[in-house]
């Protein structure tokens, strides 16, 4: 009830502000004068300034002895005055009871300031233009702020757009020059191998050994250029898979019968267990090089007289390839590593692996692009599986 | 007796593709672009060519562009000899009757002169 009653009482006060008491004129106009900032002041109707405030002062310079009585006009930019900006502004708040501008303005030194002015005209109780109440706020930091940050962002963005731009040409650098490196590559594969294979007639063992030795090295040239360009194009966009139903146990036992000769050759045995068919939904070629990379590891990390199990599998909607070998393994803490680009992890057998270090990068890609992931398990000294999964859809 | 004609821009790969060749019981010629081809093509029907792709001047697919628009459908069995595995040019040469897709960097002499010897007799 007490609420009720000073409610009531404080909203009868607010309906009478127009008869306010001189002490209560007196708080406002110093308050008004005292507000550090705003610079609040008053115009008579053609625009002369009458009141100043300490706002005003540090803001635009003047103390109030040097501006009242002078035009406003004098805080606007010679451009502007030019364009009779001022004389436009008081006219539109006459007509709208207000405007609000956003703009450089000068201070008395003649400095450049970012002012957000709001103009209103002031009427009398018959309803006569008495003048106007300007406040202006200083905001040249936030401006400049904003300035800064907008810069920074036409920056970012044009970094961006290098950046993109860079990568481009650095795929389309790998690609070239790939392919520039593929032909003497070729050149000489093609000479060498006349040398091995007696085209050019007999060679003593020891040269037949060197000319053997050269013909490895150039493979091995040619497989890096062709991992190359292979990864070129992946990160390039370029690798759109064309999934179709595929027997995976196909697969399986033609990578298995191309690398019969490696296995035989590390003394290593094979054990492939897979059904008859086994039904995927994969891009045949893609997903045939990335297990062969696998397969390719399992032999090259796993000494001689080791063993290498490949099963395939589905379980959960699932497609999973198995690669499990009796290699050297691999550190906990190189695991993270391994699908990286030309990460090559030292161990026992690496140096001989040779490799690129594109080799599982690209895999691992591959099977991403399908929606799968390559999962490892390992112990170093017993061996490492890889776990291939791909959803069936 | 047979004859073939080998296209290749590069002069070492040319010359190599020629000592390799050269073995077998036909006629070798050789071309190092499309229209050099073209005008072998105008004087000399061959019973093979292998094709590069990527040339100067007139790469493999204009080449058999022309190749059948001047014959109306390639007469000889075109077989590219390329390193493309894939992609678009490639996709062009055998919808425009390439007859298959040999890898160089895949190839060692003996593979490719007992391809060519193959091919002949098929």
């Amino acid at each position: 009830m007490a609420n009720d009653t000073n409610r009531t009482m404080r909203a009868a006060s607010l309906k009478s502000r127009h008869t306010q008491t001189p002490g209560e004129l007196q708080r406002y106009r110093l308050l008004v004068e005292n507000v550090q900032d705003y610079a609040i002041f008053l115009l008579d109707p053609d625009g002369y300034v009458q009141t100043w405030n300490k706002g005003a002062e540090r803001i635009k310079g003047y103390n109030s002895e040097e501006i009242i009585g002078k035009h406003f006009s004098e805080f606007y930019l010679m451009r502007d005055k030019v364009a009779k900006k001022p004389e436009h502004e008081l006219e539109l708040a006459k007509r709208l009871g207000r405007i609000e501008d956003e703009d450089w303005r000068v201070r008395k030194d003649g400095s450049k300031f970012w002012a957000n002015v709001i103009i209103t005209a002031l009427h009398d109780d018959s309803g006569k233009l008495i003048g106007f109440g300007k406040v202006t706020r200083d905001l040249t930091v936030r401006k400049r702020f904003e300035d800064d940050l907008r810069q920074a962002n036409t920056l970012l963005k044009q970094h961006q757009v290098d950046l993109e731009r860079l990568s481009a040409a650095k795929d389309e650098f790998i690609s070239l020059a790939s392919h520039q490196l593929r032909t003497p590559a070729t050149g000489i594969k093609q000479y060498l191998g006349m040398l091995l294979e007696g085209f050019l007639g007999d060679l003593t063992p020891e040269q037949l050994a060197s000319v053997q030795r050269a013909y490895e090295s150039n493979e091995r040239q040619i497989a890096t250029v062709n991992s190359l360009l292979k990864v070129a194009q992946l990160d390039a966009g370029r690798v759109k898979l064309k999934k179709k139903p595929t027997d995976v146990s196909e697969i399986l036992r033609t990578i298995v019968n191309d690398y019969t000769e490696k296995f035989t050759t590390h003394d290593q045995q094979v054990q492939l267990d897979v059904p008859d068919t086994l039904e995927g939904n994969v891009d045949e070629a893609h997903y045939r090089m990335s297990l062969e990379n696998l397969i390719d590891n399992a032999s090259k990390y796993t000494p001689n007289g080791g063993h290498v199990h490949i099963a395939g599998h589905l379980a959960n909607d699932q497609l999973i390839v198995t690669i499990k070998d009796t290699g050297v393994g691999i550190a906990p803490e190189d695991i993270p590593k391994l699908f990286n680009k030309f990460s090559r992890v030292p161990n026992a057998l690496s140096d001989a692996a040779g490799g690129s270090g594109l080799g599982l990068y690209w895999a691992d890609k591959i099977i991403a692009l399908h929606g799968g992931t390559i999962e490892i398990e390992s112990t170093q000294g017993k061996g490492t599986t890889f776990y291939v999964r791909v959803p069936m859809e | 007796m047979r004859k073939i004609l080998v296209v290749e821009d590069d002069t070492t790969l040319r010359e190599v593709y020629t000592m390799i060749l050269s073995r077998g019981p036909y006629k070798l010629d050789t071309a190092a672009n499309g229209k050099e081809a073209l005008e072998k093509c105008a004087l000399t029907r061959y019973d093979l060519i292998l094709l590069d792709l990527m040339m100067p001047i007139m790469d493999g697919v204009g080449f058999l562009e022309h190749f059948a628009s001047t014959t109306g459908t390639p007469p000889s069995k075109v077989i590219i000899l390329s390193n493309l595995s894939s992609g678009q040019e490639l996709a062009q040469a055998m919808s425009l009757g390439a007859y298959k897709n040999l890898l160089k960097a895949e190839l060692s002499p003996g593979q490719l002169l007992s391809t060519v010897l193959y091919e002949l007799e098929a």
